[in-house]
């Protein structure tokens, strides 16, 4: 189930695409130095490695990755329910970045599974609201091959 | 740079006290410095105090230490509150080192001190404080060190079982230790089947929180020498804070390799002169890590070190003789200086039941907080000290 967009809270401004434009689906969006070509998620005020100014690019990243590390979290901190997966999933661009993890029985994970980016609800505010969040999947849809 | 002793340490134990208020809990453990370094109070000239969550959790943000020390009738010195999250205390004490190290001033005293089990939120998982996306995210410290140690076992075969001896060993040595919050022996089993808090890591894989402070006077030659015959030497004393870098592995903490190697230049020393060690192991697999990362042994071979018994007392390094943050506990700002009081007694050969033989050279190693970052975490402070006995 899909929220209208004027009633969709994300957790954070700016991370990404949502809703995905038509035929493409949700994007990360980081930086890119012009500079020095490497790559950021989330986006940075400068480069952290030629420290150019001026040299950030926004840029869509990609929605496949692969991942590095899991955890399986069964008692969970405020505002979570256990039990639930969290890792790092690498891009093709370079960065590492935390996600959860989600579409997958718990027992099925494995580090270096394709995986590949969704938006769904991470958790609920104080009023019962699904706050939006990125997430990566098993690449194929949500079920088992 | 003048060279640094240390002449006097205290420390309360470690544990739940709700009802000692952290006023109580740093007076307790200056006062047994200050009585240890056998000198008159009044002649401290200045003082550092580190705690990491007081001023969130019970609404004092600065000023701790001015407040511990009126209770004690010193004023009017300079003091400043120190805060580097779970290296909050050591931070305190290089700022000591540093003091007089400088020439600035001859007798200084370095706080720790944290008081959690009278906060709002007690009975739920700490999480870690100024990381607010990633919190929002599911993020906790345990998230971050289960994750180290599922890579780790994929890179390198390290053990469950390997995971859960670093447990046994630092509840074995806390049963020594009179200051111990957890004081009785658990077996591997009983660390693998105790319940789960984030896959693979159990209840008894992680520190608990708890209430402590400690404290260290450190001092110059000539003072060293006119009130003790048992001053130890500060042979380094290095902070570092986490580097941003794409590409590096989750299985190392880059902060502590480099700390340590700054240290063991200053010191002038290698990882296989330290006699006895004081890690991080707020987790099971930090420890691992840490022997890595210290040099005690070559990356991947962290799980092997601990089955082959190098890092029990008599082993090749005696690893957390106090119990560590695991049995010890870890109230987190006077943890640093907790580490600096357990080595001084085991180079003074005051250690007990725990005494390591024989013991000259002995490094201390913290690691705290978490860069707010939705990439690859990385740690805010590590801190790495070297004494040498006198």
């Amino acid at each position: 189930m899909v929220e209208e967009p004027e009633q969709s809270i994300l957790i954070k401004e700016g991370l990404f695409t949502y809703p995905g434009s038509p035929g493409e689906g949700p994007r990360l969006l980081g930086n890119r130095c012009s500079g020095c070509q490497a790559y950021f998620f989330p986006k940075r005020y400068l480069c952290a490695k030629c420290h150019k100014n001026g040299t950030m690019e926004e840029v869509r990243l990609s929605n496949q990755g692969k991942l590095y590390t899991y955890c399986i979290v069964r008692v969970a901190p405020e505002g979570f329910t256990a039990p639930y997966a969290l890792g790092y999933v690498d891009l093709p661009e370079g960065p590492r970045i935390f996600s959860a993890i989600t579409g997958i029985e718990l027992s099925d994970l494995q580090i270096g599974m394709e995986l590949e980016l969704v938006i769904e609800p991470v958790r609920k505010d104080l009023e019962g609201h699904d706050i939006l969040g990125y997430k990566f999947r098993p690449t194929g849809g949500s079920s088992n091959a | 740079m003048r060279d640094v002793y240390i002449i006097g340490v205290g420390m309360t134990p470690f544990g739940k006290f709700p009802e000692k208020s952290i006023l109580e809990l740093g007076r307790e453990a200056c006062w047994e410095a200050i009585e240890d370094a056998n000198i008159p109070h009044l002649t401290i000239e200045a003082a550092y105090c580190g705690h990491a969550r007081t001023g969130r959790l019970l609404g004092r943000e600065c000023g701790v230490g001015q407040s511990i020390l009126w209770e004690l009738g010193i004023s009017g010195i300079p003091i400043s509150s120190v805060g580097n999250f779970c290296a909050s205390g050591s931070t305190a004490f290089r700022d000591a080192w540093l003091a007089v190290a400088s020439g600035l001033y001859d007798l200084v005293l370095a706080i720790g001190v944290e008081q959690l089990t009278a906060r709002a939120t007690k009975g739920k998982p700490l999480t870690s404080d100024g990381v607010e996306l990633l919190t929002a995210m599911g993020f906790s410290p345990p998230t971050y060190f289960a994750q180290i140690a599922m890579r780790h076992m994929y890179d390198f075969g390290t053990t469950p079982e390997q995971l859960a001896m670093v447990a046994v060993k630092n509840r074995k040595n806390a049963c020594y230790n009179p200051r111990a919050q957890y004081r009785k022996k658990v077996s591997i089993e009983e660390v693998l089947n105790a319940p789960v808090i984030v896959d693979p890591l159990t209840l008894l894989s992680c520190c608990p929180t708890g209430d402590g402070a400690a404290a260290a006077i450190l001092t110059s030659k000539e003072m060293a020498t006119k009130y003790s015959s048992k001053h130890i030497t500060v042979a380094a004393s290095v902070l570092r804070s986490g580097e941003y870098k794409q590409g590096r592995e989750i299985t190392s903490l880059d902060a502590t390799i480099k700390a340590a190697q700054e240290a063991y230049e200053r010191a002038g020393v290698g990882p296989e002169d330290i006699d006895v060690a004081e890690v991080h192991d707020c987790f099971t697999p930090a420890e691992i890590l840490h022997y890595e990362d210290l040099g005690f042994c070559s990356k991947g071979e962290g799980g092997s070190f601990i089955a082959e018994g190098h890092s029990q007392i008599g082993g090749k390094v005696a690893v957390n003789t106090s119990g560590g943050l695991l049995a010890k506990g870890h109230p987190l700002g006077a943890t640093g200086i907790a580490q600096i009081a357990e080595i001084v007694w085991q180079l003074r050969e005051q250690a007990g039941e725990r005494q390591v033989a024989g013991a000259r050279i002995g490094l201390t190693h913290c690691a705290g907080g978490f860069q707010e970052s939705l990439e690859l975490a990385e740690v805010s402070s590590v801190t790495v000290n070297i004494l040498k006995k006198r």
